[in-house]
């Protein structure tokens, strides 16, 4: 076994560096990547590159697109039970 | 359609499903569909060791993460002799790195899954045509 092979078989014993950043965020493109792939590649019906790769490129932004409205959601729905509803309810008159 | 056609259709689904899960694809190979088992093989493969490079061969972990690791055997048997390894915890899982890795590889094992459905389902689809012929 040369060397290379082993250094890239090591690699594979630890973990990778990856801080708690908002830019860590970005490693859930290729998997959103994967999955519209693998899930247009069960649907079609005739796998052709330029239509596939276009109705996987519209998936791919759907899931996006919902998981940025979806994030929108959560972050109103948080602002207002740790921001706003504390204060309602602490000048209330009850 | 008699009794030995039902048993050969069933023992049919059920070699299609087991290569379907030995390898990413295969399933849809035997079934004369080699673009599209291209395009899972690559696809799935790549994202199963994208994680297993991101957190380590620790993230198959039979012993502590046994929700993922039903996910990640999805992906193939193959894993279950990684997962062998995994357990042995000599090999670190923490942080951000753990968590993408175990993320991409169960996700490829539940994307496998729904490959393994459809190539059971195009298969009989495939079996009843011939029938019908």
């Amino acid at each position: 076994m040369t060397i290379s092979t082993m250094c890239v078989l090591g690699s594979f014993t630890t973990p990778m560096r990856i801080g708690t950043t908002p830019a860590s965020m970005l490693w859930l493109l290729p998997l959103v990547v994967t999955i519209a792939v693998v899930y247009k590649a069960t649907k079609v019906d005739k796998i052709r590159l330029w239509p596939f790769t276009r109705e996987s490129a519209v998936l791919f932004g759907s899931i996006l697109v919902f998981i940025g409205v979806a994030a929108l959601v959560l972050y109103a729905l948080a602002w207002v039970a740790t921001g706003q509803l504390p204060s309602l309810l602490s000048g209330s008159t009850f | 359609m008699g009794q030995s056609w039902k048993e050969n259709h069933a023992l049919y689904l059920i070699v299609v499903g087991a290569l379907a899960w030995l390898v990413p694809g295969a399933g849809h190979y035997v079934l004369n569909e080699k673009t599209r088992a291209v395009v899972i093989f690559v696809a799935l493969t790549l994202t199963f060791l994208v994680g297993v490079y991101v957190g380590s061969i620790g993230v198959i972990d039979p012993v502590n993460a046994k929700p993922w690791y039903v996910a990640q055997v999805m992906n193939s048997p193959l894993v279950m002799i990684l997962g062998r390894i995994g357990a042995t915890g000599h090999y670190p899982v923490y942080g951000r790195a753990g968590e993408v890795g175990q993320i991409y590889t169960s996700i490829a094992g539940l994307l496998n899954l729904l490959c393994i459905v459809n190539a059971i389902y195009t298969a009989h689809l495939h079996a009843l045509e011939e029938a019908r012929a």
